[in-house]
């Protein structure tokens, strides 16, 4: 099989890979560098597990290829979490138990970075939408819900915006 | 701390993607395996060619049946069940046949994944097609070809209970009606997974990837190898999800295990989501006919049910247990004395069955408690009014049904049904008007109420170790797939001891740390890990207690242990902490015990403690009420569920927080099973359902806000704490509560029999079509 290199900026860092032109974005990352908090639940871009943000947007791991990343940037659960402790929104969602088995956490939290990044007042029917393509099978997704909303309710005061219609 | 909302230890490590889940895992050396599954229904395997396979640069091996030992013996039936069911049992790869879509027929071993499924498409096999069971209607008809010599039907069986003839004739209304519940599974998000790798030198053989029972499964695997169950390990890591389906011992921890040591380095095996599909244990899919009685008053005085359960293509180690519930169970938390049920136990060329949250518990509810709305319809009656009249009542308890599953009486230790129903439907607003519905919608209203025997047995073990600095480790004989428990254990010793439940750690699922275990399943590991720890917990301060009155001179009566510290009660500024106690009782410490003179002696054993608890058999029994609105377009057949409320009377909620948890994702995933999920087979036994595309999970945008309504009227009698557990109440009254309001928004009589409630079938339902 052949290889490819490919360079991107990975979680800040310029990393560079030697990868299948086959092998998805998710794989490149779990096999090649260990970061094995990019998960995958179901390999077709469904259940949103895989969720890591290019160029700040959150996308699906498993649906990109490694080689596509070139010159991109990516950031993964571990570069999107402090160097110790939590986040303002993982603290959000471990007081609100919006999470059982954790397996869909780490693509949980950076589809929110993602929505909070251009949005930081939601409303429910936004947060709600953001995390459309992330399926959870523990929660029932309200209590991801109300983490995200206390982030936004923070922001809110933080900013003294005014409280969006939705 | 019990009863506390404290936040859960194990989150930290998952919000930051540091969780250690099984593909998490790597070892030197190691090698990927792909099972290589039957895309036949029923067939012969006439040949099977994998020399192309072999010839790829980087296949290690392509393992068959042949290569398993030759005395290797089919995956036995570990649960009592109702017959013999070694007719029906499946070996862990296939040998001249096979008999579903998914089964195992070969193992490749590559240096990846990815190599290993490309060597999988060379792989050259000739099937020679054989007839189809396609469904349990199948099965029952004579003039279907037989799966095996004994024919389709693994097992009949059933109780009668009482005088249901008399019954009938007698009453002043009977209702008859079917329901039936489609093939669904639990879909963890995380998929199936090994890791197993054999020091041949050393006869060790460490398995990371089981989970829910490790100890029954790892004994499994020796009996069926012939290894000593101290030759291996069995280890847990963090895990996705369960939700019943990841306790069988499947094909697969037993191939893949064995190949590992044939092999001689280690392989990992991770299945894909399509594979999931195909090889999880399936579940629910059955059918109830049932006839029901009741008085003018509104008195329920006779059930009669056909149960017909299709298990799929072989029995595993699960057995019949699923219709075997239900059937036990199926008058819920009813006082109904006369009860018939015929149960048979189909099979058919499917994925084999077995257990899901709340198994055959969410299906007999679904039957039950529609038929119960009939009755009420009949009669004129309220809906809440007919269960009201009909609960078992505090001063019948214990209440024993007349049933047993799996050798067990279905038997409720204690409850107040009547108490929490009132409350439940007084916290809803019951009687409170229905909004109008505009145009095409039409507003119903459901109500179900519900038991689940929960907290098995037989047994369950804890140790607790204190060490010198007074850090705690729990080792906990359960298992663990999410629920809290490295929060909710720490929380019940914290309880006696006094010491901070961050102070602890909890160790679980590794037979290598803890002898005996039960695991986790039926709300247990709140019940009986929970009493374990506790009683563990105890032992740990008695044995402080009496090191204390030697190290303080006390008596052990004037002492109190507070806060992490025994104090003379008298004088609280005499203390010793338990860590310092600790110290004191580290083997070969000379304060209280010195070195003998002229021969050896016993020495402390450190400040520990260890219990092993054994469980009354019927355990004990959660009552439960679902409420819900929806909203029914007439139009197009979409359903809002505009309100949901679920009750539970837990006995005692040790942290309320996970116990809400479990109850609104046990609705969610309810919603799932109620509306969504279904794992579809064509006529000729050929699985449809191959991604999340296919077989739809709840997303943010099925699952409307649930209110959970937890309580702790009746605490259980059968234990220290009084706990009853929660883990499938939530699910367990949905399609129930669904089917019941979306009946009433029709109004016309017409019942949404058939699952999954696809706007399709509800559209059928609508008469006259608009």
């Amino acid at each position: 099989m052949t290889t490819r290199d490919v360079s991107f900026t990975l979680n800040g860092r310029p990393a560079t890979l030697t990868v299948e032109p086959r092998q998805t974005l998710a794989d490149a990352v779990r096999q090649h560098l260990g970061l094995t908090g990019t998960h995958l639940g179901c390999e077709h871009g469904v259940c949103g597990a895989c969720t890591v943000l290019l160029d700040g947007d959150a996308i699906r791991g498993c649906l990109m290829l490694a080689v596509q990343a070139e010159s991109l940037s990516i950031t993964t659960i571990e570069g999107a979490s402090p160097p110790e402790g939590l986040g303002v929104i993982q603290d959000a969602m471990q007081r609100h138990h919006a999470l059982q088995c954790g397996f869909c956490s780490p693509g949980m939290v950076l589809a929110l970075e993602a929505l909070f990044a251009h949005t930081p007042c939601p409303g429910e029917d936004e947060i709600r939408e953001a995390i459309s393509g992330n399926l959870c099978r523990c929660t029932g997704y309200q209590p991801i819900v109300a983490a995200a909303l206390s982030v936004a309710e923070k922001n809110r005061a933080n900013l003294g915006a005014a409280a969006p219609s939705a | 701390m019990i009863g506390q909302r404290v936040l859960r230890v194990e989150d930290k490590r998952f919000l930051r993607g540091e969780g250690r889940y099984v593909a998490d895992i790597a070892l030197p050396f190691m090698r990927e395996a792909y099972v290589l599954r039957s895309p036949q229904p029923h067939a012969k395997i006439v040949s099977f060619d994998a020399s192309a396979a072999l010839a790829l640069e980087g296949v290690d091996a392509v393992y068959t049946a042949a290569d398993l030992p030759a005395s290797l013996t089919p995956i036995p039936c570990r649960i009592p069940t109702h017959g013999d069911m070694t007719p029906f049992l499946q070996y862990p790869l296939a040998r001249d046949v096979v008999r579903f879509v998914g089964e195992p027929i070969a193992v490749i071993v590559a240096s990846s994944r990815a190599l290993a499924e490309d060597a999988a498409e060379l792989v050259a096999i000739e099937f020679e097609p054989l007839p189809v069971v396609a469904d349990a209607a199948a099965a029952l008809d004579p003039a279907t070809p037989k799966m095996y010599p004994p024919g389709n039907i693994a097992t009949q069986w059933g109780f009668d209970l009482g005088k249901v003839d008399d019954a009938f004739a007698q009453a002043d209304i009977v209702v008859e009606k079917s329901f039936s519940i489609q093939r669904h599974s639990a879909m963890p998000l995380e998929t199936r997974g090994l890791i197993a790798s054999y020091d041949k030198a050393r006869s060790y053989l460490e398995v990371w990837g089981p989970t829910k029972v490790p100890h029954t499964n790892r004994a499994m695997l020796a009996r069926m190898l012939g290894m000593r169950d101290g030759d291996i390990r069995f280890a847990e890591p963090d895990v996705g999800g369960s939700f019943g389906a990841r306790g069988e011992f499947y094909p697969e921890d037993i191939f893949i295990p064995y190949f590992a040591m044939k092999l001689g380095k280690p392989i990992r095996w991770i299945e894909d989501r399509q594979e999931h599909f195909a090889s999880i244990n399936h579940s629910r899919e059955c059918t109830f006919d049932v006839k029901a009685s009741a008085n003018k008053d509104g008195r329920i005085t006779a059930f009669d049910v056909v149960l017909v359960a299709d298990l799929g293509a072989y029995i595993r180690t699960h057995g019949d247990v699923v219709p075997s519930h239900a059937a036990a169970s199926f008058p819920g938390p009813y006082a109904i004395r006369n009860y018939r049920v015929k149960a048979t136990a189909a099979l058919s060329n499917k994925t084999p069955s077995g257990t899901l949250r709340a198994p055959g518990m969410f299906e007999a509810n679904f039957a039950r408690e529609q038929i119960i709305d009939m009755m009420a319809e009949k009669l004129g009656m309220d809906r809440a009014e007919i269960r009201r009249r009909n609960l078992i009542k505090p001063d019948e308890m214990p209440w024993y049904v007349g049933t047993q599953s799996v050798n067990r009486p279905t038997l409720f230790d204690s409850g107040d049904f009547p108490g929490l129903f009132e409350e439940s439907v007084s916290h809803f607003g019951w009687s409170a008007p229905l909004a109008k519905g505009e145009g095409p919608v039409r507003r119903g209203r459901g109500i179900v109420a519900l038991v689940e025997p929960s907290g098995f047995g037989p047994f369950e073990s804890a140790r607790i170790e204190i060490d010198p600095a007074g850090f705690a480790t729990i080792f906990t004989g359960a298992s663990n797939q999410g629920q809290g428990h490295e929060t909710m254990l720490p929380q019940v010793a914290a309880e006696v001891l006094g010491i901070a439940h961050d102070r602890f750690r909890v160790r679980h699922g590794d037979t290598a740390m803890i002898p005996y275990g039960g695991g986790s399943y039926a709300s247990r590991t709140a019940v009986m890990g929970a009493n374990a720890v506790h009683r563990a917990a105890l032992a740990v301060k008695a044995k402080a207690l009496a090191a204390a009155a030697q190290m303080l001179q006390a008596k052990e009566e004037e002492l109190t242990l507070d806060g992490g510290r025994v104090i003379v009660t008298a004088n609280p500024s005499r203390f010793v902490t338990l860590a310092h106690i600790a110290r004191v009782l580290t083997p070969g410490n000379a304060e209280l015990v010195p070195a003998p003179k002229d021969f050896i002696k016993d020495d402390h054993d450190g400040l520990t403690g260890e219990v092993f608890l054994r469980a009354i058999p019927s355990g004990t029994a959660v009552f439960s009420v679902h409420m819900a609105d929806v909203a029914l377009d007439i139009g197009t057949g979409e359903l809002k569920i505009e309100r949901y409320c679920v009750s539970g009377d837990v006995g005692r909620a040790i942290n309320p927080m996970i116990v809400e948890g479990q109850l609104v994702g046990g609705v969610a995933q309810g919603i799932g099973g109620a509306l969504l999920e279904e794992l579809a087979y064509d006529e000729d036994g050929n699985l449809q359902t191959g991604s999340f595309a296919d077989y739809l999970l709840p997303s943010s945008h099925e699952v409307p806000r649930i209110e959970a309504l937890v309580v702790e009227k009746a605490k259980s009698l059968s234990n220290d704490l009084g706990v009853k557990g929660c883990g499938e109440i939530g699910i367990s009254g949905v399609a129930a509560v669904l089917a019941n309001a979306i009946a009433h928004a029709l109004g016309t009589g017409a019942r949404p029999t058939t699952l999954p409630l696809t706007a399709e079938r509800l559209l059928d339902l609508v008469e006259p079509r608009p």
